[in-house]
């Protein structure tokens, strides 16, 4: 029994990448699928990361409902850095609103631990142990057995980056061969496939996609080609009219400098931070007024938030001000850095804004946020080449009828509501 | 400000580090660890609070709602403790205490020390119930269950099932002979007390390793390990100092964190010197945390705990095998023995009284290591020499209980300096750990006094008189120890060294 529609994610890719790839013929199946569909772009969630858009993604809602604001989090009442995980997550995914469909979920980002669902799990990154990525449980010991890697060991790119390239489409070949065991295995009604070397191969190597004559120019090429037969291969699984939605969770920019955004509340008084011997968020101290987390995020110090907290609820609208006025006039080399800041209560909405960041800035082009405590330097080289973009990931659809209104400004958490149209009656006849 | 408000999960052991970084059994230093974590973000997930998911091991004890303030600095609300030996003089003592503190406490014992002092002929003087009437009336008394296995700790199958079944956050091991005479009766005694105290304490260590590697390990050594070494260098906290070195040739090394000497004075003092070198390596080889609390001499019969009820005091023995000295002493004063100084009675140690010593184990219970730390605390509250703490002795006797007491000096069966300088570093549980001696000595001497002259005791005192007087000789002979010279309290002047004892970095600065 074939999958009766599918979601074909590709992490970090920007419409315009693939646009271009497709038009060289580095991605001719994509070509083709674009030809017959509709793509258009579509804005990332605010913070661009890929644990807050993810979960816009499965759940339709925005951060402030669905709670998932990045990778980290604040332990309340601690300085804490807790790590995300799919508890965390308040509203509920596609999947567990329709119980009856089978569903087959390869490689979804931010939804470790895999949680018992109708069909099959296994989580992508970050998944620490293997075992708890996969449901049910006893597909694990295939895994494993199977050489199966979550994710690519991104310091690798530093010790090897042909090592680097090699494990990234190993990942990728190892991820397709488990998708047709498990489907020659068993029958589902929705295929849901992530391919996250994409996202790692931009960061590392924007400027060799870039730059026509860098060293790995071809080997950029050449793993988008390989991403271009995954797509080919896993649309193979279904109907050829069978509904279809690809899209990114956000885009991708180059980066020439770094900025540390906690430098820069130190050097405005706005951090102080003590010295203990762990360089960790416990060595603010009660004289800060804000400071930045995970590269975009902003917090206030807020007094019934954090253990040294001074922000009385009074004063954040006049902190809040005084931050955008700091940042939109950051300069580097004449240039501007931030194209924009937004204020908590313009981008959230929903039952969970209690634990969202104050303030998420994004960056110009060209530019990207370092959070590190201790930075020297506001402005430093970046050993990344590429940093997530909020403005121009991707929305991809099969089988649109044309009858049907394509939102105009879509925005990712508009996506599953759309594939819930674009499946409608189809996926019900079963 | 409590002592231990600023630690963190690092030194908490419900942070699960095994399984989220795989370091054990691979032989890097803390410093490589913590150079992860701050690089790589270390993640850790906790036993006691699992919907937080995984997190930078980071939240204090302050901040922590598993952490609850008592008078002794934070306490991990309702801990799992194991105490290994539970039946014993300090065993007993300690579960009473922590079981009123709120912990969940878990003991074993095999009733050796009962059977080893009745071999000699013994007997508590202080009458004691039997483990289930201790249980029973601690629920009765202070409302606390205590759980006890019967079990000999040489059997690691039954005490894996227990440690499985129980997953203790701290193991006191006091479990051991604790007795340097008894291990130099014969060969027999020796070999018992070394392979009981010894592998026993080899056995735990796996069997912690195995079951619950981040338990806060308290491990019970002596400061008889040290010895007293006659050139009077300082005995510091277990480690080197950073600033130790030792200069040779000219030349210079630094000594800073490597074990000081050791220097056992009976094959009982050389059972505790191998424990430290296996807890250290158990540390060193798989992360386990452990304070090895080199003790002075405990004396007294004190705490509120025991003091409750007569079928909750513990221990307190006074033969020549298991009585320690100022116990030993007191119970002379009462029998009208004259206090035997061994020699020339100049020999300085470390004391502390029981309630301090209880005290004491509950902060380093409260403030466990991190994971891989070996470390070490001198615990002790005074330096005194016996020839003073018979005049102590004598004095309190005889002001206070209208005692005649003498003092006599006797052969020294055992090879030890008879007078040796003594320059004692205890500056850990001062300094890091909030403790300030709380018993003055002529206070417990006293409580000792009126707890042994009430006439049920005293009666048992009497029936073990015989054993009172020191046989036991570290050569092997097999003689009557004679006595040199019977005196007159405060007819002695002091002479020779004077005790040093260093409780802060401050000392000596004037
Ligand atoms: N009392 C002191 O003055 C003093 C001073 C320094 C160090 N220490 C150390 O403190 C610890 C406790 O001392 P204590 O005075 O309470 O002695 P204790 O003999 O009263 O207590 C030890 C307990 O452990 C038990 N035990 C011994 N071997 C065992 C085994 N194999 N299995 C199960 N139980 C076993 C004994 O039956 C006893 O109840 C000892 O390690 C001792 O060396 C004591």
């Amino acid at each position: 029994m074939k999958p009766k529609a599918a979601i074909i994610g590709l992490d970090g890719v920007p419409i315009h990448l693939l646009e271009d790839l497709a038009q060289r013929g580095v991605m001719p199946h994509t070509k083709e699928l674009i030809k017959q569909g509709n793509l258009m772009k579509m804005r990332s969630s605010l913070p661009a990361n890929s644990a807050a858009s993810w979960s816009s993604m499965i759940t339709g809602t925005n951060p402030g409902t669905h709670g998932v604001y990045g990778f980290t989090d604040f332990i309340p009442g601690t300085y804490t850095v807790s790590f995300h995980n799919s508890h965390k997550l308040k509203a509920p995914p596609f999947w567990s609103t329709a119980p009856e469909k089978r569903v087959l979920i390869i490689n979804l980002p931010a939804a470790y631990p895999a949680q018992p669902l109708n069909g099959t799990m296994i989580t992508g990154f970050v998944s620490p142990q293997l075992e708890k990525a996969v449901y049910p449980p006893d597909l694990y010991p295939r895994l494993r057995d199977g050489g199966y890697e979550v994710d690519v060991d991104a310091s690798l790119f530093k010790k090897s980056v042909s090592l680097f390239l090699q494990k990234l489409e190993e990942t990728l070949d190892r991820r397709t061969r488990v998708l047709d065991h498990l489907l020659e295995k068993d029958g589902y009604d929705l295929l849901f496939f992530v391919v996250t070397g994409t996202d790692r191969i931009e960061h590392h190597l924007w400027d060799a996609y870039a730059d026509g004559t860098h060293d790995q120019h071809p080997e950029f090429l050449g793993f988008f080609k390989k991403v271009d037969d995954a797509i080919a291969h896993i649309t193979s699984k279904l109907d050829p009219d069978a509904p279809l939605m690809m899209l990114s969770d956000h885009g991708m920019g180059p980066i020439e400098t770094a900025v540390n955004l906690n430098t820069l509340l130190r050097e405005e008084g706005c951090l102080v931070t003590g010295d203990t011997p762990r360089k960790n968020f416990n060595n603010i101290r009660e004289e800060t007024r804000a400071f930045a987390s995970e590269s975009s995020k902003i917090y206030l110090n807020h007094v019934d938030r954090f253990p040294r907290g001074s922000v009385k609820p009074e004063d954040t609208p006049k902190i809040q001000g005084e931050l955008v006025d700091l940042l939109s006039g950051l300069r580097y080399n004449g240039r501007k850095v931030v194209k924009a800041v937004h204020l908590k209560q313009d981008i959230f909405r929903g039952p969970e804004t209690g634990d969202a960041p104050d303030l998420v800035v994004t960056p110009e082009n060209g530019f990207s946020f370092k959070t590190g405590l201790f930075k020297e330097s506001l402005f430093e080289e970046d050993f990344l080449s590429g940093a997530h973009t909020e403005d121009d990931a991707f929305l991809y659809l099969r089988g649109w009828s044309q009858d049907d209104r394509l939102p105009e400004h879509p925005c990712i958490e508009d996506s599953i509501h759309v594939f819930r149209k674009l499946i409608g009656e189809k996926l019900d006849a079963a | 400000m409590q002592h231990n408000e600023e630690k963190t999960c690092w030194n908490c052991p419900a942070a699960l580090l095994k399984g989220n970084v795989d370091f054990r059994a691979c032989g890097q230093s803390i410093a490589v660890i913590q150079n992860k974590i701050s690089e790589e973000g270390l993640l850790i997930e906790c036993t006691r609070r699992p919907e937080l998911g995984m997190f930078e091991p980071s939240i204090t004890f302050e901040q922590c709602p598993e952490w609850r303030e008592t008078q002794y600095g934070y306490l991990l609300k309702e801990m799992r403790v194991m105490i290994l030996g539970i039946d014993g003089y300090l065993g007993w003592t300690l579960a009473l205490k922590i079981a009123k503190l709120g912990c969940r406490v878990s003991g074993i014992d095999n009733y050796l020390r009962r059977n080893a002092v009745a071999e000699k002929g013994s007997k508590s003087v202080v009458p004691i119930a039997d483990m289930e009437t201790r249980l029973k009336t601690a629920k009765e008394q202070h409302g606390v269950d205590i759980d006890f296995r019967e079990l000999d700790l040489l059997d690691r199958d039954e005490l894996a099932e227990y440690l499985r079944e129980v997953q203790p956050e701290a193991v006191v091991h006091y479990g051991e002979i604790p007795s340097a005479p008894y291990s130099m009766v014969d060969a027999e005694h020796a070999i018992r007390t070394q392979h009981n105290n010894t592998l026993g304490t080899l056995g735990v260590l796996f069997l912690i390793k195995e079951i619950c590697p981040e338990a806060n390990i308290l491990k019970l050594g002596t400061m008889g390990e040290y010895g007293t070494p006659l050139t009077g260098r300082p005995i510091f906290e277990g480690l080197f100092p950073a600033d130790a070195v030792l200069t040779w040739r000219g030349q210079e090394w630094s000594m800073g964190g490597e074990l000081t000497p050791r220097d056992p004075a009976s094959f009982y003092h050389v059972s505790k010197v191998q424990d430290t070198f296996n807890v250290y390596e158990a540390c060193k080889y798989w992360w386990l945390r452990s304070y090895d609390v080199m003790q002075g001499v405990i004396f007294g019969v004190h705490t509120e705990e025991v003091a409750a009820h007569p079928d909750l005091r513990t221990r307190l023995d006074v033969d020549e095998w298991f009585g320690t000295v100022i116990n030993r002493f007191v119970a002379q004063a009462v029998l009208g023995i004259p206090l035997t100084v061994y020699g020339s009675g100049e020999q300085i140690r470390g004391y502390l009284a029981l309630e301090d010593a209880m005290e004491c184990m509950v902060r380093l219970l409260s403030s466990p290591p991190e994971p891989g730390q070996y470390d070490v605390v001198n615990q002790l509250s005074q330096l005194y020499k016996v020839k003073e703490l018979a005049e102590i002795v004598a004095r309190v006797g005889s002001r206070r209980h209208g005692l005649t007491v003498r003092i006599q000096r006797v052969e020294n069966p055992r090879i030890e300096a008879d007078e040796h300088p003594f320059l004692v570093v205890a500056k850990k549980l001062r300094e890091n750990l909030g403790y300030q001696p709380k018993t003055p000595l002529e206070v417990e001497i006293d409580r000792m006094f009126t707890l042994l002259l009430q006439p049920r005791v005293r009666g048992r005192l009497e029936s073990v008189r015989d054993t009172v007087f020191p046989k036991t000789w570290w050569s092997g002979e097999h003689k009557e120890t004679m006595t040199l010279e019977v005196y007159e309290p405060g007819t002695h002047v002091m002479a020779g060294y004077s005790p040093d004892l260093v409780v802060s970095d401050h000392d000596g600065d004037e």
